[in-house]
C-alpha cells in the first residue's frame, strides 16, 4: 500500500540544520496494522507529515521516495496530493480538541471532507431520494455572511431610529424579522443528502446521537467523543489507509482501549491499512501486527509483534522493552546508545 | 434567548461607567478650569461676577453643584452653544448626523480593504508582498493624520491647477451654490448620500461623494493599518494551529484553509479590538473635521475649546465617551456571536448587581429631586470611603508585613514627582555614573556574569541584521535623536534670543514664505541668502523649528512614557497580582477614563484649563495614557499569576512583595518595553495633534505639529514647503519607533527564534 525508501527530512533552525529524518525505510501493506513506536523526537510523526508533505514550513523533504499503491507520489502536484489527503490516506492527531476547528459545527467540518472527496455519491443519494444535495434549509448561507447582513441591518436600523427617520428603517426592519422568523417559515424541509451522510459517518464510529453531535461545537463535546469525530473524519473520505498519529495520548486510560477497539474493529470491517504511530509499546501489544522501532530518525528495527516482545534484536529495542514500568521493580531508563545501526 | 441576557447585562454595566464619566467632565469644568470664564471679560466687576456665581450655582457647595450638573445632563438640558448659536442638544443632533456618515463611510472602507491584505500578508510572510504590504500598515500609523490630509489637499489642488481633475472640492461638506440655491433638496436625514439617493439626483450624490472622499481617505487609513497589523499577526498566529494541520489534511487547498478556517478563527481576536479602532475614528475625525472645514462634532468641539465654549466642550467629552462606550457595547455583542466558546451566561457577581443598582437609584432619585439626590449621594460617598478604608485598616492590621504596599504607593508618587519636577534626569546621571564606576572597578566579576548571555546578544543582533526594517527604525531613532542633542551646533540660536525653544520672527527677506534653498542658501562670498527649508509666515525659519522641535517631542515623550509606564507598571501589576476587591477598583477608575477618547479628553482638559503650556500638555498626556498602559500590565500580571511557576514560588514561601517583583514584573518587561518603546512614537504624534490644532506651547515655540498648522493656509497658494517637512520629521520620527518596537518584539518573543 504505502512504500517509503529512504526518506530523508531536515528541518531549518537559527542553530543550523536538524537532520530530523535521516533514511528511513518503511512498508505498510494492504490491511495490516502496522505500529510505529520510538520516544518522543524520533521522528515518528515526522514520517508521515513528509510522506503527505504536511511539515511546517521549516521542514524540507530533502531525499527518498514514496509509493502510494505503486503510484510514485513523492514530486506529485499539489493537486494529486490534495486527492491523496482525505481520500486515498486519513490522519487523525494527537490532541483532538485542538485539532478541531473551534468556529465550525461538526457538521460543517465533516460535511467539509465528504464535498471534496464523495461529491458524487452525495448527488447520487440526493437523486435517489430526491432531496436537496447540500442544503437542509433553504435560506442560510455561511454564518459569516449571515452575521454580516444582521450587523448591517441592525446597526442602519438603529441609526435611522435614532434620527427619527423610521420610514428609512421600515426596510432593514424587515430584513430582521424575516432572519429572526426564518425557522417558523420554513417547514418540511427534508434533510439533505450530504447531511445524512455526515450521520451515517458519525455513526460508523459509533457515536450515539449522531444527529445532536453534528450540529454541536466542537468543544461542547468529550475528548473521547471529539476523538470518534476525528476519526469518522479521517473515515469520512472512504480513505483506504488510516495513519493514526499518537491517537490515544492525550486521552484517559478506558477511552484509550475504546478508542483502540473501535479502530481495529474499523480495520477489520473495512480491511483497511493502518499506520498506528505511538510511543506505548502496550498499545503496539494490543493492536499491531507488524511493528518498527525507530530512533534519532532511523528505522533500527522492523518485525513482527511477536518477534519484537520475545526476541528483540536491536540493542535499543531491548532497552525500550527494558524501559516499560513493572509493578514493584526498579524502572529502567532508555540509554542513550549513541549513533544507531540498523537491523 | 441568552443572547438577549448577555447583551442587557452589559447595557446594564455601561450605566456606572456613564456615571463616572460625568464626574471627570463635572471635574474639569468645576475644579480644573474657572467655570465662569466664558461669561467673564475685563469689565466684569465684582457686583456682576457675584450675581453670575449666583446665578449659576458656584457658591453652592460641591456636591449640589455636581446633582444639578447630573440632572441637567439626564434630563438633555446641556446648556447653549455659543459658538454656533443654538442649544447643544439641537447642535448635536444636526452634526452627529455629518461625523456619523463620514466615519462610517471610512470605517467601511478601512475594514473592507484592511482585511484582505492582513490575509495576503500573513499567506505570503517574510516575502516582499508581506514586507510592502506591511510597510504600508506602518505608515499608515506613523504619518500624523492632519499631514496626510494637507497633502491630499495640496495633491488635490495641484491636479485642479493642471485640469486633471474637475475642479474637485477640498473642504466643507456640499456645494452651497447647488444644494442651498439651485436645486435645492430634502436633506430628512442629514446622511447626505441617502437623502441624495432618495431624491434620486444624481448631481446631488455626485456632489456629496466628492465632497467625502479625501476625509474619508484621511479617516480610513490610520484605522485601515490597525487593522491590518492585528489581522495579519492574528492569521499568522492561526495558521500555525493544529486545526489548520487538520484542514490541510482533508484535502483542503491552500485557499479554501486559508478563507474557511484561518480567516473566521483570526477574525475573533481582531474584532475585539475593533472598538479601539473606532476611538481612532472619534480621535481622527476630530483633526479631519477642523481640516476639511466639515460641519460635524469635531469641528465644533474645536471652535469650542478654542473659544472656552464649556458647555459645548462638555458635551462633546460626554458624547463621545457615549459613543465609544456603545461602540464597544456592539463589538462585544459581535464577539459573542463570532466565537461558539463564548459563555454568555456568565453569572453577575453581587458587587456587579450592587454598584449597577445604586448608580440606577441615583439617576432616579436625582431626576425627581435634587436634594434628595444630593443626600443620598453624600451617603454614597461616605459608605464607600469608610468601606475602602476599612478594607485597606484591616488589611494591614492583619498584615503588618503587607505595609510595603503603602510604601510602594507613596514612592511611585515621588518618582512621579521627580520626573515631572525633571529631578528625575539628574537621578538618572548620578546613577549612571556610579554604575561605570562600578564597572571599571568589578568588570571581571561582571564578564563572567554575562558570559551565558553573549549568545543571547549575538542572535539579538543576527536578527536585527537579517531584518532590514529594524535597521531602517534603529538609524531613523538615533539620527533624530542626535539632532536633538546637537540641536545647538545645527542651529544656533541668534544672539539675541533669550530661550533658544522660542522661535525668532524673521522679518528679512520679504517677510514671509521663503521657499527652502536647500544646500544653495550660502553664497560663495559666505553671506547667507534664505533659509534652509524656507519659512513660514511670520518669518519663522522651518529648519530652526524642526531642530529645536525634536527636543520637545523628545522632552514630552520621554516624561510622558517613564511617568505612564511607572505609575502603570505599579499599579497594574499590584491591582493584577492581588485581583479581588483591589483589582475590581482600579478597573472601573481606568474604565472611566479609557472610555472617553483619548484626544477628546486631552484637549478637554487642555481647552478648559487655558493653559498653552507644554507642561501642562504633559500632564493632558499623562492623564490620557496610563489607563491603557494599566491595562495591559495588569492583564499580563493576570496571566502570569496563574502560571505553575508562581504557584512553585508561593509554596516556596516567597513574599507578596518577592512574587511581583522577581517573577511577575520580568515577566512583564517584554510587552512593557514594546508598548513603550511604540508610545514614544505614538505620543509625540498625539503632541503634534494638539499643538495643530493650537494647543502646543505659546505661539512661537518650537514645536512641530504648530509648525505644521503654520502651512495650512498656504496650499492654495502652493507653498508646500510650509506643511511638508515639519510633518514628514513626524512621520520619520513615529516610523522610527514604531519599527524599533516592531523589531524588539520580534527580537524578545521567544516563539519567533526559529
Amino acid at each position: 500500500m504505502l512504500e517509503i525508501e529512504n526518506l530523508k527530512t531536515n528541518f531549518n533552525t537559527y542553530d543550523g540544520v536538524i537532520k530530523a529524518l535521516d533514511g528511513v525505510n518503511l512498508k505498510i501493506n494492504d490491511g495490516e496494522i502496522f505500529g510505529l513506536v520510538g520516544e518522543t523526537g524520533s521522528g515518528k510523526s515526522v514520517t508521515c507529515y513528509s510522506a503527505l508533505k504536511l511539515l511546517p514550513k521549516t521542514g524540507e523533504v530533502v531525499g527518498g521516495k514514496v509509493t502510494l499503491n505503486g503510484e510514485d507520489i513523492t514530486n506529485a502536484s499539489e493537486a494529486r496530493l490534495q486527492q491523496i489527503r482525505g481520500g486515498e490516506i486519513g490522519i487523525i492527531f494527537q490532541d483532538p480538541l485542538s485539532a478541531l476547528n473551534p468556529v465550525m459545527t461538526i457538521n460543517e467540518q465533516i460535511g467539509e471532507i465528504l464535498i471534496l472527496h464523495q461529491d458524487f455519491e452525495i448527488k447520487k443519494l440526493a437523486s435517489e431520494k430526491e432531496i436537496p444535495v447540500y442544503k437542509s434549509e433553504k435560506w442560510k448561507s455561511s454564518p459569516g455572511v449571515e452575521f454580516t447582513i444582521m450587523a448591517f441591518c441592525i446597526s442602519f436600523m438603529s441609526l435611522f431610529s435614532m434620527l427619527g427617520q423610521f420610514s428609512f428603517a421600515l426596510p432593514f426592519l424587515f430584513v430582521v424579522s424575516l432572519m429572526f422568523l426564518r425557522d417558523y417559515l420554513q417547514t418540511n424541509v427534508p434533510t439533505s443528502a450530504l447531511d445524512l451522510m455526515v450521520i451515517d459517518a458519525l455513526s460508523r464510529v459509533k457515536l450515539p446521537n449522531p444527529k445532536q453531535i453534528a450540529s454541536s461545537y466542537p468543544h461542547e463535546l468529550s475528548g473521547g467523543m471529539q476523538q470518534r469525530v476525528m476519526i469518522a473524519m479521517a473515515l469520512a473520505g472512504k480513505a483506504k489507509m488510516l495513519i493514526a498519529d499518537e491517537p490515544t495520548t492525550a486521552l484517559d486510560v478506558t477511552i484509550q482501549a475504546q478508542i483502540l477497539q473501535l479502530i481495529k474493529d474499523i480495520q477489520k470491517e473495512e480491511k483497511m491499512s493502518v499506520l498506528l504511530i505511538t510511543h506505548d509499546l502496550g498499545v503496539v501489544a494490543e493492536t499491531c501486527e507488524k511493528v518498527a522501532v525507530m530512533y534519532k530518525g532511523k528505522i533500527v528495527e522492523e518485525a513482527s509483534v511477536d518477534q519484537i516482545f520475545t526476541n528483540p534484536r536491536h540493542e535499543y529495542t531491548k532497552a525500550l522493552l527494558n524501559a516499560i514500568p513493572k509493578g514493584g521493580k526498579e524502572r529502567l531508563k532508555v540509554p542513550d546508545i549513541g549513533e544507531p545501526g540498523a537491523i | 434567548m441568552k443572547l438577549w441576557i448577555y447583551v442587557l447585562r452589559r447595557l446594564a454595566l455601561t450605566i456606572p461607567v456613564l456615571l463616572g464619566v460625568t464626574l471627570i467632565t463635572f471635574y474639569l469644568s468645576y475644579g480644573m478650569g474657572d467655570p465662569l470664564a466664558a461669561y467673564v471679560t475685563e469689565k466684569t466687576t465684582d457686583a456682576q461676577y457675584e450675581a453670575l456665581a449666583e446665578k449659576h450655582g458656584i457658591n453652592e457647595p460641591i456636591s449640589v453643584q455636581y446633582v444639578i450638573y447630573l440632572h441637567s445632563v439626564i434630563t438633555f438640558d446641556w446648556g447653549y452653544s455659543e459658538v454656533v448659536d443654538t442649544p447643544v442638544s439641537e447642535a448635536l443632533k444636526y452634526r452627529f448626523a455629518a461625523t456619523l456618515e463620514l466615519s462610517i463611510l471610512a470605517f467601511v472602507v478601512a475594514v473592507v480593504t484592511a482585511l484582505p491584505l492582513g490575509i495576503y500578508s500573513s499567506i505570503r510572510q517574510n516575502r516582499w508582498h508581506d514586507h510592502s504590504i506591511r510597510f504600508f500598515a506602518l505608515l499608515g500609523s506613523a504619518i500624523p493624520i492632519f499631514w496626510f490630509a494637507l497633502i491630499l489637499q495640496y495633491i488635490v489642488v495641484e491636479l485642479n491647477s493642471y485640469g486633471l481633475l474637475d475642479n474637485w472640492p477640498i473642504t466643507y461638506r456640499t456645494d452651497a451654490q447647488l444644494w442651498e440655491i439651485e436645486d435645492p433638496i430634502e436633506t430628512p436625514t442629514n446622511f447626505l448620500l441617502v437623502d441624495a439617493i432618495a431624491a434620486g439626483s444624481w448631481i446631488h450624490l455626485k456632489d456629496a461623494l466628492q465632497h467625502m472622499i479625501l476625509p474619508a481617505t484621511v479617516l480610513a487609513y490610520g484605522s485601515m493599518a490597525t487593522i491590518i497589523r492585528l489581522m495579519r499577526g492574528n492569521m499568522l498566529d492561526v495558521l500555525g494551529q493544529d486545526y489548520i494541520r487538520t484542514a490541510k489534511s482533508k484535502g483542503l487547498s491552500e485557499n479554501q484553509i486559508t478563507y474557511k478556517h484561518g480567516a473566521p478563527n483570526a477574525m475573533i481576536p481582531t474584532v475585539t479590538l475593533l472598538g479601539m479602532g473606532f476611538a481612532g475614528l472619534i480621535n481622527g475625525s476630530v483633526l479631519t473635521e477642523t481640516i476639511f472645514s466639515w460641519p460635524g462634532l469635531g469641528a465644533w468641539a474645536i471652535t469650542a475649546m478654542r473659544s472656552l465654549d464649556i458647555s459645548a466642550i462638555l458635551a462633546y467629552t460626554l458624547f463621545s465617551a457615549f459613543l465609544y462606550i456603545i461602540a464597544n457595547l456592539i463589538v462585544d455583542i459581535m464577539y459573542a456571536f463570532l466565537d461558539p466558546r463564548v459563555e454568555l451566561s456568565g453569572h453577575s457577581s453581587v458587587a456587579e448587581i450592587v454598584v449597577v443598582s445604586l448608580s440606577v437609584l441615583m439617576l432616579i432619585i436625582t431626576f425627581f429631586s435634587t436634594d434628595a439626590a444630593v443626600l443620598f449621594g453624600s451617603l454614597l460617598v461616605i459608605l464607600l470611603f469608610s468601606l475602602i478604608l476599612y478594607a485597606i485598616g484591616t488589611r494591614f492590621l492583619e498584615n503588618p508585613e503587607d505595609s510595603w504596599l503603602l510604601l510602594l504607593f507613596f514612592g511611585t508618587l515621588f518618582i512621579v514627582w521627580s520626573i515631572l519636577s525633571g529631578f528625575f534626569m539628574t537621578i538618572i546621571y548620578v546613577s549612571l555614573f556610579i554604575y561605570l564606576i562600578y564597572l571599571g572597578f568589578y568588570w571581571k566579576d561582571v564578564r563572567e556574569e554575562l558570559e551565558p548571555k553573549f549568545d543571547e546578544f549575538k542572535r539579538a543582533a543576527y536578527q536585527i541584521k537579517r531584518n532590514p526594517l529594524t535597521i531602517l527604525g534603529l538609524f531613523l531613532v538615533l539620527s533624530l535623536l542626535s539632532i536633538a542633542l546637537f540641536a545647538p551646533w545645527l542651529a544656533p540660536p541668534s544672539e539675541g534670543q533669550r530661550d533658544p525653544m522660542k522661535m525668532e520672527e524673521h522679518w528679512k527677506f520679504n517677510f514671509d514664505f521663503q521657499p527652502p534653498c536647500y544646500f544653495s542658501c550660502t553664497a560663495e562670498s559666505g553671506e547667507e541668502n534664505g533659509y534652509i527649508l524656507g519659512s513660514t509666515q511670520k518669518g519663522y525659519d522651518i529648519f530652526y523649528g524642526l531642530v529645536w522641535g525634536s527636543r520637545t517631542s523628545l522632552d514630552v515623550a520621554v516624561k510622558v512614557v517613564f511617568t505612564g509606564t511607572f505609575i502603570a507598571a505599579v499599579i497594574g501589576s499590584v491591582s493584577g497580582y492581588y485581583g479581588g476587591r483591589v483589582d475590581d477598583i482600579v478597573m472601573r477608575i481606568t474604565d472611566v477614563f479609557i472610555a472617553i477618547p483619548g484626544l477628546v479628553l486631552a484637549l478637554a482638559i487642555m481647552a478648559i484649563t487655558e493653559d498653552r503650556s507644554i507642561e501642562m500638555l504633559m500632564y493632558a498626556l499623562i492623564i490620557v495614557w496610563w489607563p491603557g498602559f494599566t491595562r495591559v500590565i495588569r492583564a499580563e500580571a493576570l496571566r502570569i499569576r496563574k502560571l505553575p511557576y508562581i504557584e512553585a514560588a508561593k509554596a516556596a514561601g516567597a513574599s507578596d512583595f518577592r512574587i511581583i517583583f522577581k517573577h511577575i514584573l520580568p515577566n512583564c518587561i517584554t510587552s512593557i518595553i514594546v508598548i513603550a518603546t511604540m508610545d514614544m512614537g505614538g505620543i509625540v504624534l498625539s503632541l503634534a495633534a494638539l499643538g495643530f490644532l493650537g494647543f502646543g506651547g505659546t505661539a512661537d515655540h518650537a514645536e512641530w505639529g504648530k509648525l505644521v498648522s503654520f502651512g495650512q493656509g498656504s496650499i492654495l497658494a502652493g507653498d508646500w514647503w510650509a506643511f511638508f517637512f515639519p510633518g514628514l520629521a513626524l512621520a520619520l520620527w513615529a516610523l522610527g519607533f514604531y519599527l524599533l518596537g516592531d523589531g524588539v518584539r520580534d527580537i524578545l518573543d521567544p516563539k519567533q527564534r526559529n
